[in-house]
């Protein structure tokens, strides 16, 4: 069963009340609710997060949709559980920097290149590869280790570059590989991960 | 108000060009007169709580300079039609008992009919004019302390929704209506080169007010900063105010969190309060004092939340 409603015009916390209100009365099975502000977007998709829906947000023109979907029944349980068995460790590695360590820049740059080279012998464990801060200068035009990480990516990585970070340096036309992302993803992969490490 | 010019003169010490917590006017060489004003719409359901919350929130701008706060007038706001007189009574009584525990006298007020309801002060107060503490008078190495924990606006928002439990409501609702007098008193004892109260622009947005501007840069220990521990839960329950959400855009360009911050740790950072706490930066080797002190007047939450760094500034660290 889907549920839809409509919480435009709005303000916090009435979309969350909303939701929350739905969600009791009517059990769906999905529920989709639009809301026109980026406070309500945040705040419904969190509420649908602590209530275990696997939770989606579509952009339609100066709205919102975000679709919470019910994952408890047993047979989707034992497809979910049979996956974990057999899937390898998830791994992600956070770069906060472009090069390794304080200090020297030059030397820091020279291992920042052999790190990313070397991350390949954690094979199918490495999971997510995430760019933010300076580390984001890593995936733009003309940055030297560019080639590796599209080898990653090419590689079946899921490469993610912070949107806010590409933005505060002027460089979002300039990023050459990954997707564009934001505090949301990156936190929520932090929570799906098995191991997060930050370099 | 850009492009708007407004009359100044000499005596003014802290006016709308460098906006502070109040401003401050030089009457003689030893006297300086702080005024102030602040106003909101209910946050609490009970009327004599409410009374409190906006005289001890609008005295506390006077604090932040460090002065003593002495006349007040109130300003009402009220839907004479739609709602009992007696409402507004205890509102104002509840101003009354807060301003006598401040030793501040009313000494008038004005009052609307309007649809929505609305309290506060304006208030005067006095300060020597060698003593009046700003936001941007901070120096490398500094530590800076907060006196209350930080979290009403997301339990304002969950109050609101009708989903905080009573214990936390009444916990909050004191915390809203405590002076920041002790606090004030306690510091003026000590070398403080700074202080603001945290307020709508919650604590990392008032932070980015101190820096921005000067050499200096700030080093927060997120572990360290005192927050309710309810509002973590209604943050991870989407119950965020929007004003929230708007500070963090405003200002997240000027900070860096360590990824180890929790992302509803950054937010509570980014929470507007409500007659929130002092901020103090206080000499480096004084701060741990200036803790015990506070926290023997009972202000138990005051606690080392972070240092002033000589560089890079302009930025907060998060860690």
């Amino acid at each position: 069963m889907m549920k839809e409603i409509d919480c435009r015009g709005l303000a916090c916390p009435a979309p969350v009340l909303q939701t929350k209100e739905a969600l009791e009365r009517d059990r769906p099975q999905i529920i989709k609710v639009v809301v026109d502000n980026e406070a309500s977007k945040q705040n419904v998709a969190r509420f649908m997060t602590s209530q275990n829906l696997q939770v989606s947000i579509e952009e339609k023109g100066s709205d919102f949709h975000i679709i919470g979907r019910v994952g408890d029944s047993p047979a989707a349980q034992a497809t979910v559980d049979e996956q974990v068995e057999d899937a390898p460790r998830k791994i992600m590695v956070v770069v906060t920097n472009n090069c390794v360590g304080h200090g020297d820049d030059e030397l820091g740059q020279k291992l920042m290149v052999s790190f990313l080279k070397t991350l390949k012998e954690m094979g199918r464990e490495l999971w997510r590869l995430v760019f933010v801060n300076n580390g984001v200068k890593l995936t733009i035009r003309g940055s030297e280790l560019l080639p590796i990480i599209q080898e990653h990516d090419q590689a079946g990585i899921h490469i993610l570059v912070c949107g806010t970070c590409l933005t505060h340096f002027n460089l979002l036309d300039q990023k050459q590989v990954g997707e564009t992302t934001n505090m949301l993803d990156i936190v929520t992969a932090m929570q799906l991960a098995d191991k997060v490490i930050t370099i | 108000m850009c492009g708007i010019t407004f009359p100044t003169d000499e005596n003014v010490l802290v006016g709308l060009e460098h906006a502070d917590d109040a401003g401050v006017y030089k009457v003689t060489d030893d006297i300086a007169l702080i005024q102030t004003v602040d106003f909101f719409t209910p946050i609490v359901d009970d009327p004599y709580w409410f009374g409190q919350i906006a005289a001890a929130n609008a005295l506390s701008d006077v604090y932040a300079m460090g002065g003593v706060p002495k006349t007040a007038m109130n300003l009402v706001a009220f839907p004479v039609k739609d709602m009992d007189l007696s409402i507004l009574r205890q509102i104002i009584q509840g101003g009354a008992d807060k301003m006598r525990e401040a030793g501040v006298v009313l000494v008038g007020g004005h009052s609307v009919e309007d649809r929505e309801l609305k309290y506060g002060l304006s208030v005067t107060g006095f300060i020597h004019p060698d003593r009046i503490l700003t936001k941007k008078d901070l120096r490398a190495g500094d530590r800076l302390v907060l006196t209350k924990p930080l979290g009403t606006g997301i339990i304002n928002t969950a109050i609101k929704g009708g989903l905080a439990s009573a214990d936390i409501i009444e916990k909050v609702t004191q915390l809203m209506a405590t002076l920041n007098r002790d606090a004030a008193e306690a510091m003026s004892r000590y070398p403080v080169h700074g202080c603001t109260d945290i307020t709508g622009f919650g604590l990392l947005g008032h932070m980015a007010e101190m820096v921005s501007g000067t050499p200096f840069g700030i080093r927060l220990m997120s572990r360290d900063i005192p927050i309710l521990s309810e509002a973590v839960a209604y943050a991870g329950m989407g119950l965020v105010p929007a004003g929230a959400y708007k500070n963090r855009e405003f200002r997240e360009c000027m900070v860096d969190f360590d990824p180890s911050v929790d992302r509803l740790v950054q937010d509570i950072l980014f929470d507007p309060q409500t007659s929130g706490g002092l901020l103090i930066g206080v000499q480096r080797d004084r701060a741990a004092d200036l803790v015990a002190e506070l926290r023997a007047k009972g202000i138990d939450d005051a606690a080392v939340i972070g240092e002033v760094t000589a560089q890079p500034g302009e930025r907060i660290a998060v860690g």
